[in-house]
């Protein structure tokens, strides 16, 4: 089994994880990003893209192409793989490929995007490829002049049931709400309405996709009368939202909310140390490239200064011959820097037997962290990275001297 | 490695004048899941070289041909062997589905 160390692993190769790639390159700490498939995420898809800042058109596999040579130009590594499992108990983060390889890496990205949510009623699994679509520009020119139903009202239904009446001689949008409500964006629901082909069954559902070897009909279920009719059609495409493609990571002991995106705070990072999300896959409000290209680079940034801190403190800290005094402080809080000035003085008065390390909380958090330190001033006395005691710190020399 | 494209003139002479045991997907290059899918397919090329030929054919340039095989959707994968249609895979399959198809045909 080959292995190999990494600063920082980026999971999925969308809009968020070419940009935390391209980061990380920047950066020059050693970054590898594995996809599975092509790069470019769920917006390969994407025929237009109108609302990329500096992009005022673009295909979705163009845009991802600029993002994919950026981030090689910059000296990240891109490998075509799919991780199975992870382990992140440890400070090392472990990733298990399916080809079999094995990776460890200091600070992980999870930016594995999203897929099409699957109803999983009768006929929709059985039929997929046989009618049952859930991509319009992969297969909507495979309905020709037959009708085609869509399932959903959001942007992405109608939108991309606008494009399939560009194919199919009728397409049947199949609501939950009543007449006239989408809960799509009012520019494309006015013009679905004003497509001839574009027509509207309300207040309803589908139950069932019918059709032995093929599709050949839906069975509707009206919500309001609750009476169950049959709709013949050819093709059914579902736009009935996305779930996360997270589903390798459920023993890896990190949060999910009840839908199984990951929760994260300000600086992306998850409830595990080192540990990141990034774009779709997160809760988040909006979904697209642009603010994953913004989650991408806030967690390259606050993973590239995890990391730094990381080797900071294993070079500085642990590779001490004397003992070492861990002095938090923030420049904010003048106690903590009174007692700074105090503590080296006594250090000083007591010969070469301490080096002092000055750790600022306010940027250097996962040191805190890890030794539970949440006030200021607080000092850390260690040994060969071992915790030897806490020091009482007010501002007494005295006191301060007979600690040492 | 990679897969070997085919078009309309190139299918009939591998899949009925040769007779090859062979998988063709059918795809599309904006198609996702197409991408996906070749991937998996060219992690296993190595280990059936010889035995099995790996085609795919775009479907933009090839209407005639998925009408054919009055296909709704890519991507699919059609098994052929002897110059017979063995069945396909659809959609998002995984790399064990493909390879039991293929231990299958030969």
């Amino acid at each position: 089994m080959m292995s190999s160390n990494y600063d920082l692993i980026i999971i999925g190769g969308g809009p968020a994880g070419l940009t935390s790639a391209i980061y990380g390159g920047r950066a020059k700490i050693k970054t590898l990003v594995i996809n599975k498939g092509s790069f470019g995420g769920l917006i390969y898809s994407t025929r237009e893209i109108v609302n990329y800042p500096g992009h005022e058109k673009d295909s979705g596999p163009a845009l991802m192409s600029t993002f994919k040579k950026h981030a090689e130009n910059v000296g990240t590594e891109l490998i075509k793989d799919e991780v199975v499992e992870v382990d992140f108990s440890r400070r090392e983060k472990i990733i298990t490929t399916k080809n079999g390889r094995e990776f460890t890496a200091k600070a992980v990205i999870l930016a594995c995007g999203t897929q099409p949510r699957v109803l999983n009623i009768p006929g929709e699994k059985r039929l997929r490829g046989n009618g049952v679509a859930y991509c319009a520009t992969c297969d909507a020119e495979f309905f020709e002049d037959e009708h085609v139903v869509v399932v959903g009202s959001g942007d992405q239904a109608i939108e991309e049931g606008m494009y399939i009446t560009k194919f199919a001689s009728k397409v049947t949008v199949i609501v939950l709400h009543d007449e006239g409500i989408l809960d799509c964006n009012k520019i494309s629901a006015e013009k679905a309405f004003s497509n001839e082909k574009m027509n509207f069954v309300w207040n309803s559902t589908i139950e069932e996709v019918l059709g032995e070897f093929n599709v050949d009909g839906v069975q509707i279920k009206n919500l309001k009368t609750g009476v169950s009719s049959q709709l013949a059609c050819q093709g059914v495409f579902f736009f009935v939202g996305t779930v996360p493609s997270t589903g390798f990571l459920k023993d890896s002991g990190l949060q999910y909310n009840q839908n199984g995106y990951i929760p994260v705070n300000d600086l992306m990072e998850t409830n595990i140390e080192g540990v990141y999300a990034a774009g779709d896959n997160r809760v988040k409000y909006l979904r697209q490239v642009v603010s994953a290209a913004g989650d991408g680079a806030t967690a390259a940034v606050a993973a590239e200064r995890y990391i730094e801190e990381l080797n900071y403190f294993q070079k500085i800290i642990l590779g001490s011959n004397i003992p070492v005094l861990l002095l938090f402080f923030k420049p904010l809080v003048a106690e903590s820097l009174q007692f700074g000035t105090l503590l080296e003085e006594v250090a000083s008065e007591i010969g070469e037997r301490y080096k002092i390390i000055k750790v600022d909380m306010s940027t250097k958090k996962s040191i805190a962290e890890k030794y539970g330190i949440k006030e200021v001033p607080a000092v850390v006395l260690l040994n060969k990275g071992e915790v030897i005691k806490l020091l009482d710190c007010s501002i007494d020399k005295e006191s301060l001297n007979l600690q040492l | 490695m990679q897969l070997k494209k085919l078009d309309a003139v190139s299918f009939e002479e591998v899949i009925y004048d040769n007779c090859e045991a062979c998988l063709v997907v059918f795809s599309r290059k904006s198609c996702h899941v197409c991408q996906e899918i070749i991937s998996i397919i060219e992690d296993l090329l190595e280990k059936y070289e010889g035995k099995l030929g790996f085609y795919y054919i775009d479907v933009e340039q090839n209407k005639d041909l998925y009408k054919r095989f009055s296909l709704r959707g890519v991507p699919q994968i059609l098994f052929f062997y002897g110059g017979e249609y063995k069945g396909k895979l659809v959609g998002q399959v995984e790399e064990e589905d493909v390879e039991a198809k293929i231990v299958e045909i030969l």
